[in-house]
């Protein structure tokens, strides 16, 4: 889901090592070897403030500010190398577990120096594709073409550990509050800008590392542009928030009643959240919906993938789509969304689990009461 | 002194027509970082959700390309001079919009700094496309009429974000928190993001993005404080000491207020960057902070502002930019001094016909938090 990215991430990233020890990155990253073919031996990961789920995964950094590369071998310790000059590297340090730490000036000469070290000729490159033209073009020059191995990760990042969705649950009750808020600031017949405002300075006080917001009436959704003080019955959202880096988001309509199109909505969520289970390919939830709310009354910002994989980032399209060919499985997380639009209005619904060994467990039903 | 939104692009037309470019295409992925200047904005004034591409024909029709496909109501809304077209896939989108005899010269904008995976797929789509980024960035340096007044707003919100900074700021909070907080309050007054780079510490080497460190007694914090307004940065550059500020800092911080004023004294029309720069240095290196000037303890004495270009770039030694009527910039000394660490104190300026016009109403002094 698109929302309006920040200039900058200001929230909290300090990693925990209570709530994710060093253990476990340790232990993805030696899941991540056994994946990789043996040639292999070094892998290049690339992040910036918006796309970084695979750094995240591996080193829990967040770059707030310019990109990150971390290098990482299959011995020797782990290397961080963070944009703005060596001056950056102490507000760098909290925000991962990785001790060596570097400023990422002339990241190509620093690479081949690296993989010198290591003696390395086969490389992995992560998230490679968000890499600024230039800076992979040079990485390309003075290394040839890594591997990708990104689909790698990402697979594996799908199943999360019992401290990750420990950290979810926790992002769905801010998600939840957030909502809350909202509702009651719309009760009380405030502007609509008022309204989101209210959701997200409650997701501040409540720790979120980062909150996204578009809202809008009519079944639309746009982000804040200008201030908009006229109230809206029904108000739609969508709220995005992040706590200890992961992602939780969801789609409510803000009523003091009860808009038809809304209660049709959720009463398709209602019906469809019984197929997130194990082994249930994920086509099979999207072509219900589908044919629940028909050809002509699709919501256009749910169009075509009604859902997808949550966590780290937030889900990109196809995943849950008609055309999509996986299936569910115990330990992934999943935000489900219905949206439709017909004579009785428009409305956009979701819900998030985290799907067990024999279905599901809701982690946020919505926000309804 | 600024410009109609008409005129920008007549200049990016003519220089087309010079260079013998027939489109000119351009593109931004919707990461809107600050260091990252937008080709998208500057030809339509459009901040997208996600990637977006902006054709321009030497004849001025502009084709405006955005993803995702449901935010196309509110591009047309906000560009209604442009052709809209919405898709979840913009270089389909732009396949399908490029003229198809094949013969036009193209030119390009954005895509060194754009993803890889999508300017690659540009690439393949436009292989002969020339690199033209300084037609399209050059017509930004000075600004329009409307980014002008935006400047303003935005101005006085992040005054009002400083007051507010001051007011909630007290030991025992976070970066992290305070920096959330003021990013808050900006949005609560208009502005649509805030670049709110906030540290703190007894000495601190740099500014950098806030983390969970709590401030303390006899910390200074250090606030770039830079709301935008309709897509329009302004900054302002503030230093807070946690407790009675010592005598030592004072002069310090008087000292660097002076350099900046010196920087804006010398930001005249016709003047240079570098002008300004060396301005800015002279009174440092007068009092001895030479070796202070330069890398790694500071690379510039400002920059341009504005998501639409970064135009006129740096305030730097190697800058020989002409200062012009409509420019607006900051001007932040922000200078290290290894008696008190960095110390951050700068305004945004509006070139006018005659001078550097501060667009702030209070300029920067030492707080200090009782």
């Amino acid at each position: 889901m698109f929302t309006m990215h920040p200039t900058l991430l200001v929230g909290p990233a300090d990693w925990d090592a209570v709530r994710m020890p060093k253990d476990e990155f340790l232990g993805r990253i030696a899941a991540f070897w056994r994946a990789c073919d043996p040639e292999i031996s070094a892998a290049i990961v690339y992040g910036d403030a918006r796309s970084h789920s695979e750094l995240a995964y591996l080193t829990h950094f967040t770059p707030k500010l310019e990109p990150a590369i971390a290098l990482i071998g299959r011995t020797g310790a782990p290397r961080l190398l963070v944009g703005g000059g060596v001056n950056m590297l102490a507000a760098a340090r909290p925000l991962t577990w990785i001790e060596d730490l570097l400023p990422l000036r002339d990241a190509g000469a620093t690479v081949t120096r690296w993989r010198t070290e290591l003696g390395s000729q086969a490389l992995a490159l992560l998230n490679g594709d968000a890499m600024p033209f230039g800076l992979r073009q040079s990485i390309a020059t003075t290394l040839g073409t890594p591997t990708d191995m990104t689909e790698t990760v990402a697979a594996a990042m799908r199943r999360k550990s019992g401290r990750e969705v420990a950290l979810m649950r926790e992002a769905c009750a801010t998600l939840d509050a957030v909502i809350a808020a909202m509702r009651a600031a719309q009760s009380a017949a405030r502007g609509m800008t008022d309204v989101v405002l209210a959701g997200e300075r409650l997701a501040h006080q409540r720790g979120a590392q980062d909150v996204r917001s578009l809202f809008g009436r009519d079944g639309t959704l746009a982000p804040f542009r200008v201030p908009i003080a006229m109230p809206a019955d029904p108000l739609q959202v969508y709220v995005a928030v992040r706590h200890g880096g992961y992602w939780a988001e969801g789609f409510a309509v803000l009523s003091g009643s009860a808009p038809p199109a809304a209660a049709k909505a959720r009463a398709v969520l209602d019906e469809v959240l019984d197929l997130a289970k194990p082994g249930t390919p994920h086509r099979e939830l999207a072509r219900h919906v589908a044919a629940k709310i028909g050809a002509a009354c699709r919501h256009p910002v749910i169009r075509d993938t009604f859902g997808g994989s949550i966590g780290l980032g937030l889900p990109q399209p196809g995943c849950l789509a008609e055309t999509g060919d996986g299936r569910f499985a115990p330990g992934e997380t999943y935000t489900v969304r219905v949206g439709l639009t017909d004579s009785a209005g428009s409305a956009m619904v979701s819900a998030m689990v985290a799907i067990t060994g024999s279905g599901h467990d809701v982690l946020w039903a919505g926000g309804d009461s | 002194m600024g410009l109609t939104f008409d005129e920008r692009l007549t200049a990016i037309c003519a220089r087309l027509h010079d260079r013998r470019i027939d489109l000119i295409l351009v593109i931004h992925d919707g990461a809107h970082f600050i260091e990252t200047p937008n080709p998208v904005m500057v030809l339509s004034g459009f901040k997208s959700l996600g990637p977006a591409i902006c054709l321009l024909d030497r004849a001025g029709a502009t084709t405006l390309i955005v993803a995702p496909a449901w935010d196309t109501g509110r591009a047309q809304a906000l560009c209604p001079k442009a052709r809209v077209i919405g898709t979840d896939d913009v270089v389909d989108g732009l396949a399908a919009a490029l003229p198809k005899s094949g013969k036009a010269t193209i030119g390009t904008a954005g895509l060194a700094v754009a993803p890889f995976g999508l300017a690659q797929r540009i690439v393949d789509l436009v292989p002969d496309a020339v690199a033209a980024d300084d037609i399209v960035f050059d017509a930004a340096a000075r600004k329009t009429h409307d980014e002008i007044a935006w400047a303003r707003e935005a101005t006085r919100i992040a005054e009002l974000d400083y007051q507010h900074l001051l007011e909630v700021a007290r030991p025992g909070m976070s970066e992290d928190e305070l920096a959330t907080e003021i990013r808050w309050h900006s949005k609560s007054l208009g502005a649509e993001d805030n670049f709110v780079l906030l540290c703190a510490s007894p000495h601190n080497r740099a500014v950098a993005p806030s983390n969970g460190r709590h401030v303390r007694d006899g910390d200074i914090i250090l606030a770039e404080i830079t709301p935008s307004y309709c897509g329009q940065l302004v900054q302002i550059c503030r230093t807070i000491v946690v407790g009675p500020a010592p005598d030592l800092l004072r002069r310090k911080y008087a000292l660097v207020v002076e350099a900046m004023n010196a920087g804006i004294a010398a930001a005249i029309p016709g003047a240079r960057m570098a002008d300004v720069c060396g301005a800015v240095n002279a009174v440092l290196e007068q009092q001895g902070y030479g070796e202070y000037c330069h890398p790694p303890h500071i690379r510039r004495r400002g920059h341009g502002l504005g998501f639409a270009s970064m135009r006129p770039g740096d305030v730097a030694l190697d800058n020989a930019t002409v200062l012009e009527p409509g420019m607006v910039f900051m001007i932040h000394p922000n200078q290290y001094l290894p008696e008190t660490g960095y110390l951050l104190c700068g305004e945004p300026v509006l070139v006018t016909e005659t001078r550097a016009e501060p667009l702030t109403h209070r300029q920067a002094a030492l707080a200090e938090l009782r």
